[in-house]
């Protein structure tokens, strides 16, 4: 299981920086929420992260980086294009197999999307893309999960289902979070950011919702 | 969606390898130099490939071109191994297959001529010689590779006004063909045009000319055109003794409508060496290099 | 008004025209130019479908060849929009279709004769050439989020399987679609070098004066390429484009010699071949540029500004036709039918028809290419300005054209009309086979002298000239900030 180790990083948009310089460091088994109001620089921190893992971690992207003309069942296949050679990857796009099948259908069965299976991603509501996303990220497994908030568009009850599940199959995790609740409830650890920087890094076992609200 | 897209390609690629593999028929192909209206072409064309089918006991297939220099490539690239040429497609098509022949030519095409005719809007008479009067026309030719349309008008008018024709008329144009020619000038659209005599007679004789519209002015002196060319490795593929039995029965057709369809009043023998004339005008004019 | 870049460069194409109408050959020198105009329209209204056996076929071939070109064309294209960002391969696609479908028969004429491959390779190649281009823009446009987030050691196929194409699937089929029918058209006109399609019988008649046959040919075009939404479904795409290289006819046999002899004897200049000396090839040359290339340049430059400045006039009154804020149904019903027909005929049907009837100078391939490119332009604006709302208190008639909508579309008029500009150029060329002094012209004049070494020379020229139209009406529409998409 791998974790990140973060430090002096910036970014910068048109010339003004946006983020940074911060450092820290998320060990192997943490899972920590991100969280801060709107345009504090979550999301940049978030690619950031992401680029420096090399594609190793799975990210959630905001904007979920779905191709909205192929099935609900390709895009999620899509998590595991790497462990199958081209020709197999062709036949599934063309007519997936039953190993693949059996795979895939009881993670959209945990989100409630699985009649929506063969419908192209275009034609679904915007939480069900959520969910799409969603589970491209469990079906790719991989160490470490990056998640701009993914359940934005997902109500109460699917909100907790997914926050469940993620914190489920991924022991290592980086989650931004906009509901203040949530965060205190699926993470170890919670990262505060204002204004590109660290404000607040505390476990969340320390935290209530009053010292989290001043951050927005 | 992507597996319509592959299968269909290498399904019309196949298709594709399928349909270009030559067919290996043997049959005898002959080509025109398209010097008249198509129509007239082909019907021409139909009869005096029946005629030969019959005379050589092979499948004869006449193929319509669109210009002069389809007819020689084609020649050329044995995909036809005759074919009716004029003077100067004739000369273009032997140098470059070496071992062709001219067989059979009409019995008018030893003595041709050209005619040049003019609008009555210009006000031009018949004439003995080429005179100035034409300066300043609009003009036109027939196909840019033809002898009585292009080669030897060119060749005289170069020759009386020691210019080129560019230089003589005010407008210079390429109909085409004979026909078109003819039906140019008859509209008025170009002042003078030079065609092929026979085509103007033909038509006269028709009684498609209006002779109001549209008269002879000059007629240029005789020179060799027209004539039946082979290639010379049809021996080897059609038999000993093919070329002879070819310009056998080019020679003895007598079929008299078929003969006036050209116009010609029989075929007679031909060498290359009688159009020996045409290619020295060819080369002056610039024509050949 | 001055003020406007747009405005500015407007004035100066406008200024450049009319120098060239001074040194352009217009006129018409017919007698009687409406007669045989008026027996064409004649012809028109009494179409004759009965009169050739040929009719069927020749609208099979046409289909056969724009299918089995426009296919080929299209992988291949796609292939080469797959490493479009080599330069050698901008360059190569670059080339490729700087040379028009006419001409490219033109040179496999000379090797492969009347075989079939010479269509589907005339068509094929420059369409190649296109699609790279267009596809690989596509391509370019498509979300690049997906595949930043596949996970690593991806295939690069399946990554571009599944990340690239998907998204941008449907543009690029509906621009292939588009091309079929650009390829229809293109598939047509090869009928006069001599292809089995309709241009073939359609010279034929027109040359004989058979105006009613021409006239059933136009119609049967026109209902092929306005149907063309119904008969190409999807479902049906690959039985014809399986089916389509059956129907090509048989044509003749290819002798593979010939091509060998066409590259090593016959394109190779006459000097070099004759083994003369290097002053006799330069005499060669310098006789070619000064006799046949420089005159062919001009005439097509000057050809070209004047029908692009024509084209722009042209369009700019066609589009109320069809706008929804002018006339009633009925006028607008007539605009679509008469931006159709003129749409529809290629210029060099177009160009061929007038100049019959006017006589050969510029102004019938002026008003050819002004009717054709005008036609598709003022459909294109008068579209978008139907789709304008405006305020319901809006001036009506002559105000409402020049106050509210020019100004709302000008722009994009002059991004079409700088994208056609190497179209229209590339067809001037082309015209020159009709008669007039383009660089076509020459073109042709050399191949009916069986001089392929100076028409490949002639062809070459007039790629690179091409290539350096396309090259300033980018630069000027970058500068302008123009954007458009591809027509044809």
């Amino acid at each position: 299981m791998t974790g990140i180790e973060l430090s002096e990083i910036t970014a910068s948009f048109g010339g003004e920086r946006v983020l940074g310089p911060l450092s820290f460091a998320v060990t192997p088994g943490e899972q920590v929420a991100l969280v801060g109001k709107s345009g504090a620089g979550k999301s940049t921190l978030m690619r950031l992260i992401y680029q420096q893992s090399n594609g190793g971690a799975t990210l959630i992207p905001q904007d979920l980086g779905l191709v909205h003309a192929l099935p609900v069942f390709h895009n999620v296949y899509m998590a595991q294009l790497n462990r199958h050679p081209t020709w197999y990857n062709v036949c599934t796009l063309v007519r997936p197999f039953q190993r693949e099948r059996r795979e895939i259908m009881p993670l959209l069965e945990q989100l409630g999307i699985n009649e929506k299976q063969w419908a192209p991603v275009a034609s679904l509501s915007g939480g069900q893309r959520q969910r799409v996303a969603i589970a491209r990220a469990l079906y790719r497994n991989s160490g470490m999960l990056l998640a701009d908030e993914p359940v934005s568009a997902l109500d109460g009850p699917m909100a907790h289902t997914v926050m469940a599940l993620l914190q489920e199959s991924y022991q290592t995790s980086i989650v931004a979070l906009h509901d203040i609740e949530l965060a205190l409830r699926y993470s170890h650890r919670i990262i505060g950011i204002q204004d590109g920087r660290i404000a607040l890094d505390e476990p969340s076992a320390r935290l209530s919702e009053a010292d989290i609200l001043p951050l927005y | 969606m992507m597996n319509h897209l592959i299968k269909n390609t290498v399904l019309a690629l196949a298709g594709i390898v399928i349909s270009t593999t030559p067919v290996l028929a043997e049959t005898f192909v002959f080509t025109a130099i398209p010097d008249e209206d198509e129509t007239k072409l082909v019907e021409r064309f139909q009869g005096v490939a029946d005629y030969l089918s019959e005379e050589l006991n092979v499948d004869v297939r006449y193929i319509p071109v669109k210009s002069y220099a389809a007819a020689v490539s084609a020649f050329r690239n044995n995909q036809v191994q005759l074919a009716w040429f004029g003077g100067l497609s004739g000369v273009q098509a032997r140098r470059l297959v070496p071992g062709s022949e001219a067989i059979a030519q009409g019995e008018e095409d030893a003595a041709f001529r050209t005619y040049f005719i003019a609008h009555k809007s210009t006000g031009l008479e018949p004439m003995d010689e080429l005179n100035p009067d034409v300066k300043g026309e609009t003009f036109t030719f027939g196909s840019k590779g033809s002898t009585s349309g292009r080669l030897m008008p060119e060749f005289y008018i170069r020759e009386t006004f020691g210019a080129a024709p560019d230089e003589v008329f005010s407008r210079v144009g390429y109909s085409g063909n004979h026909t078109r020619t003819l039906r140019l000038v008859e509209a008025g659209t170009y002042g003078v045009g030079a065609l092929n005599f026979q085509v103007w007679e033909k038509e006269l004789e028709d009684g498609s000319i209006n002779a109001d519209d549209v008269q002879v002015i000059w007629k240029t002196p005789t020179y060799p055109d027209y004539q039946w060319t082979i290639r010379g490795d049809v021996d080897e593929k059609f038999g000993d003794g093919f070329k002879a039995k070819v310009r056998e029965a080019l020679l003895s057709l007598d079929d008299k409508a078929l003969l006036e369809s050209f116009p010609r009043t029989s075929f007679i023998p031909a060498s290359n060496d009688d159009y020996e004339p045409i290619r020295k005008v060819a080369e002056q004019i610039g024509i050949l290099d | 008004m001055f003020s406007y870049p747009t405005v500015r460069a407007s004035f100066l194409f406008l200024a450049i025209a009319c120098v060239g109408l001074v040194f352009a050959d217009i006129a018409i020198t017919t007698v009687n130019p409406w007669r045989d105009l008026g027996r064409f329209f004649l012809g028109v209204v009494t179409p004759d479908f009965f009169s050739t056996e040929g009719l069927a076929t020749a609208i099979l071939r046409t289909v056969a060849f724009a299918f089995t070109g426009v296919t080929l064309g299209s992988v291949a294209g796609f292939l080469l929009a797959l490493v479009y960002r080599w330069r050698v391969v901008r360059m190569f696609s670059a080339f490729i279709r700087a040379i028009h479908e006419l001409f490219w028969a033109l040179i496999f004429l000379q090797f492969f004769g009347f075989h079939p491959l010479t269509g589907v390779l005339a068509i094929a190649i420059p369409y190649a050439g296109i699609f790279a281009k267009v596809y690989s823009e596509i391509l370019d446009e498509a979300d690049q989020e997906p595949l930043r987030l596949l996970p690593p050691g991806t295939g690069v196929i399946s990554a571009f399987l599944y990340a690239r194409v998907p998204d941008v699937w449907d543009r690029i089929r509906t621009y292939t679609s588009y091309r079929l029918e650009c390829g229809m058209r293109s598939s047509a006109i090869l009928g006069f070098v001599g292809l089995p399609t309709i241009g073939f019988y359609l010279e034929a008649s027109f040359s004989q004066g058979l105006y009613s046959e021409a006239g059933a040919l136009l119609i049967l075009f026109y209902v092929l390429i306005a149907t063309i939404p119904w008969w190409v479904k999807p479902k049906l795409l690959p039985v014809y484009i399986i089916g389509a290289p059956f129907f090509l006819g048989e044509g003749l046999p290819i002798v593979w010699g010939n091509v060998t002899r066409f590259f090593t004897q016959d394109i190779v200049p006459a000097p070099i071949r004759n083994d003369e000396s290097w002053a006799e090839l330069g005499l060669w040359f310098s006789d070619l540029m000064f006799n046949e290339a420089l005159p062919g340049l001009w005439n097509t430059v000057v050809l070209t500004q004047i029908a692009l400045v024509f084209t722009g006039l042209l369009a700019l009154l066609a589009f109320p036709l069809i706008s929804s804020h002018f006339g009633g149904p009925v006028r607008r019903v007539s605009g679509h039918v008469f931006l159709v027909v003129v749409r529809s005929t290629p210029e060099y049907i177009l160009a061929y028809i007038l100049l019959q009837l006017w006589g050969p100078s510029m102004l019938p391939a002026v008003v050819a290419l002004a009717l054709h490119n005008g036609g598709i332009i003022g459909h294109l604006i008068g579209r978008q300005t139907s789709m304008i709302r405006l305020r319901s208190d809006a001036s009506v008639g002559l105000n409402r054209y020049t106050f509210e909508l020019i100004p709302r579309v000008y722009r994009s008029f002059l991004a079409f009309l700088f994208y056609r500009w190497e179209i229209i150029m590339r067809e001037t060329a082309i015209l020159g086979i009709l008669g007039v002094a383009t660089l076509g012209f020459y073109i042709d004049s050399a191949i009916q002298n069986i001089r392929f070494d100076r028409a490949m020379v002639l062809i070459l020229i007039t790629a690179l000239l091409n290539i350096g139209i396309d090259a300033l009406s980018r630069f000027i529409r970058g500068r302008l900030a123009l954007k458009t998409m591809p027509t044809c």
